[in-house]
């Protein structure tokens, strides 16, 4: 592939790559605690059903998923298994932090057990507020996910710079 | 056909084995340990267990819990009364308004006031409708780690109706925090009455579904019928609370036996009980509540009492000295508080008594022996959520 | 009935007497004799039992098996040290200062010592609870283990080993239940800090909602 050695993608192709991306999203679900359960509604419900969104649920394992949802509070006791899963994953990975505790701490901001943010472990794309969230607001949040997705220049992140999202 | 070298045959028995030992920790003489979780779907949340094997069967089953410990006891230490209910809304966050009442109630115990009649039964009606929105799910998760995947997509269509009556009432799907002490936030919202009829009329038809569905399934039965035994000595042992005890056959409920300032006894039910103790009386009991709990729900509604929604207190809530113990029928069991009040704004010491830590460690007793699979049957059956275990 | 430690004041205000919660109170002093040495029954709604610390297994037995309250609910501990990081009534600007600790008030039952270890045990023919005490000196700061009376008690001792350091003697897997293995610290104990607080103050004091029902002061907040 000459074209990725030079380091230029045309734009047809670029967006090409990026919608085809974009639609097949695997999302791995990361429940931890009460906001594990709007996401089951979100995922498995059918009335919110995501995957109209192209968005597939319940992929076998982190290394076949594109994305990962942590819903829920994060412990300093499972901290560890999720950078380790974090780096299961393939590249390019993405990951939205569900509800206020997955945020920054939520209700429990204070608390001696209590990771204040999944940001401090993984780097986070997309973050969606609430306690919990209504599951439609997840799927804002993969909407979201998707838009950042589709302007995406998939030859910087082939030469290995950081990918800037305008 | 070419022969297979030696060297080959071992690179694939190599091969194997570093496929099997993602899950294995290590292996001893006594058997091979397995480690199930902590992110495992057959887990509902965070539950971690290491298993000891001889084959297929348990030797030793341990859970390993705490990764959900957010530290509630600790916490309220530094709240307010009013705030604390904030808090402890999320510790079992299925049936999140069943949480609030008995803490309130303890604390209306120390103040000595009582909540109008009204509010009681506006309490007690939103209790079970939260008790229907946590068992429902319990219906599909169950059948759900059998295999019958169809139950869960079911039991989340429906579960939405209940939601969206709590929601309509209380302004929030899952926490509400409605409760005060002395009363509630407020009234019933025009025409809840009627809609929540309606929701329940699904709800039974959904627990008909199901029935067909499930019950007489002869997977299902060949699964659970037999399986995880508890005899009621060892719950009661155990402290089993809820379903998991009158499913053992002991005719014990609090709802019924010690109605601490709730509407109970004003209506017309049944306590159900199953003799066997196994995973399929486990399941079959909380189904039947689930019924149950929508007749409760529908005559209260018939009855309400008209009057105001809160008792007079003060502005800022102080509870003078005093200890007290509260508990009430939740949807996973018995949930009771111990307050410890010095007289500030905020509690002395609050002991969260939850009924999944004590249900579940009933785990490596009754998991002793039995096949692999069955494990998660077992554990399905007692039916968790992880933040009533770790709190 | 009242013992020295709880003063006889609190009866002679509730003149109600409950007969049911006296008549357990009176078993368990036939099986125990001396070693309960506080009691207090608030009329009505439950019985406290203080037992000394040699007899703490005996008090379990003598309730399982003597009294009838077959349904283990819990074992935990109290810390009675006020914390000396203040209460939660910190506005967000003091400052939160260390002060000498305030003089220990124990609770129903009475105690003498910094930490006490309390347990509840239910009956179901009974309809009624009760819930034991036990003092726990910190020079000797270890309790006979409650597995014989009741299987369920196991967790519950080692979470309050883990969250006050009570050391239970005879239990098989004494180890932690919820924290890390790295954690320094019982967190239960008054004068465990909570780090993020000292950091940013309690955000939430100003707490006055006006409650509904209560039209009498709606004026006043304009
Ligand atoms: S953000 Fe709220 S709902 Fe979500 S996990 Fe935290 S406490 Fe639970």
């Amino acid at each position: 592939m000459g074209l990725v050695e030079s380091g230029k993608l045309p734009k047809p192709l670029t967006s090409l790559l990026n919608t085809s991306r974009k639609y097949s999203i695997w999302i791995f679900q990361w429940g931890l605690a009460c906001c594990a359960i709007e996401m089951g509604a979100a995922l498995g419900s059918p009335r919110y059903d995501v995957m109209r969104l192209g968005v597939i649920p319940l992929p076998a394992s982190p290394r076949q998923a594109d994305l990962v949802c942590f819903s829920g509070t994060v412990t300093d006791k499972m901290v560890p298994s999720i950078r380790r899963l974090y780096d299961q994953m393939p590249d390019p990975k993405y990951v939205i932090s569900m509800g206020s505790c997955a945020n920054c701490g939520g209700p429990y901001w204070d608390s001696y057990s209590v990771t204040k943010g999944v940001d401090q472990i993984v780097p986070v794309d997309v973050y969606v507020p609430g306690c919990p969230p209504r599951p439609e607001a997840l799927l804002e949040g993969i909407v979201l996910l998707q838009e950042r997705i589709g302007k995406e220049d998939m030859a910087e992140r082939w030469r290995g710079e950081p990918i800037v999202v305008s | 056909m070419a022969a297979i070298t030696d060297r080959q045959r071992l690179a694939y028995a190599n091969a194997q084995a570093a496929d099997g030992r993602v899950n294995l920790e290590f292996e001893t003489d006594e058997g091979m340990t397995l480690n199930m979780g902590p992110q495992h779907p057959a887990t509902h949340g965070t539950l971690r267990i290491v298993v000891k094997l001889d084959g297929e069967q348990v030797l030793s089953c341990e859970p390993v819990m705490g990764y959900m410990h957010r530290g509630y006891e600790k916490l309220t230490e530094v709240r307010t009364y009013p705030q604390v209910t904030t808090l402890i809304n999320r510790i079992d966050w299925l049936g999140s308004f069943a949480n609030e009442v008995p803490f309130i109630l303890a604390a209306e115990r120390l103040m000595e006031i009582e909540a109008p009649p009204r509010a009681q039964w506006i309490r007690t009606a939103l209790f079970e409708l939260s008790r229907i929105a946590n068992i429902s799910l319990f219906v599909g998760d169950m059948a759900l780690h059998i295999g019958a995947m169809t139950a869960a997509f079911y039991a989340f269509r429906d579960r939405e109706f209940v939601l969206n009556q709590i929601e309509a009432a209380t302004g929030g799907r899952f926490h509400p925090n409605f409760d005060r002490i002395g009363g509630l936030k407020d009234d019933l919202p025009k025409g809840w009455i009627a809609d929540t009829k309606a929701a329940m009329e699904r709800i039974r038809d959904f627990c008909d579904e199901m029935e067909i569905l499930v019950e007489g399934n002869e997977i299902f039965e060949a699964r659970t019928r037999g399986i995880g035994v508890i005899p009621a000595e060892v719950a009661m042992q155990f402290g089993l609370t809820g379903a998991n005890l009158r499913a053992s056959g002991v005719d014990w409920d609090l709802r019924r036996d010690e109605p601490v300032g709730l509407a109970w006894n004003e209506v017309d039910w049944n306590v159900i009980t199953h003799p066997d103790g196994d995973s399929f009386a486990r399941f079959w009991v909380r189904l039947q509540e689930i019924r149950e709990s929508t007749r409760i729900v529908d005559q209260l509604l018939d009855g309400l009492p008209a009057g105001p929604y809160m008792a007079k207190v003060p502005r800022i809530i102080k509870v003078p000295e005093g200890e007290a113990w509260v508990a009430t029928e939740n949807p996973l069991g018995e949930m009771g508080y111990y307050v410890v009040s010095q007289g500030g704004l905020g509690p002395f010491r609050v002991k969260i008594r939850t009924a999944s830590f004590n249900n579940v460690s009933v785990v490596p007793w009754v998991c002793r022996g039995v096949y692999v699979p069955d494990v998660i049957t077992i554990l399905a059956s007692l039916y968790f959520i992880l933040g009533d275990i770790d709190r | 009935m009242s013992s020295p430690e709880a003063p006889a004041t609190e009866e002679a205000e509730a003149p109600v007497t409950d007969e049911v919660r006296e008549e357990v109170l009176a078993e368990l002093r036939e099986d125990l004799g001396d070693a309960i040495v506080g009691t207090h029954i608030v009329p009505g709604q439950d019985l406290w039992v203080r037992v000394t610390k040699d007899a703490w297994q005996q008090a379990g037995f003598a309730l399982r098996d003597g009294a009838g309250f077959k349904m283990f609910e819990f074992v935990s501990a109290i810390d009675w040290l006020p914390s000396p990081w203040g209460k939660s009534e910190d506005s967000p600007t003091d400052e939160v200062v260390e002060t000498e600790p305030a003089e220990i008030v124990t609770g129903y039952a009475g105690g003498d010592t910094r930490f006490q270890v309390f347990a509840r045990a239910h009956s179901q023919t009974r309809k009624m609870g009760v819930t034991l005490k036990v003092d726990v000196p910190e020079d000797d700061f270890s309790l006979p283990t409650w597995i014989p009376v009741f299987a369920g008690a196991n967790w519950h001792e080692r979470e309050t080993r883990e969250m006050f350091g009570i050391d239970f003697v005879g239990h098989p897997h004494l180890v932690n239940i919820y924290l890390p293995g790295e954690f320094e610290g019982h967190p239960l104990r008054k004068d465990f800090p909570l780090l993020a607080r000292h950091v940013k103050p309690w955000p939430g004091i100003v707490d006055i909602e006006p409650m509904p029902g209560d039209e009498s002061e709606e004026g006043e907040e304009g």
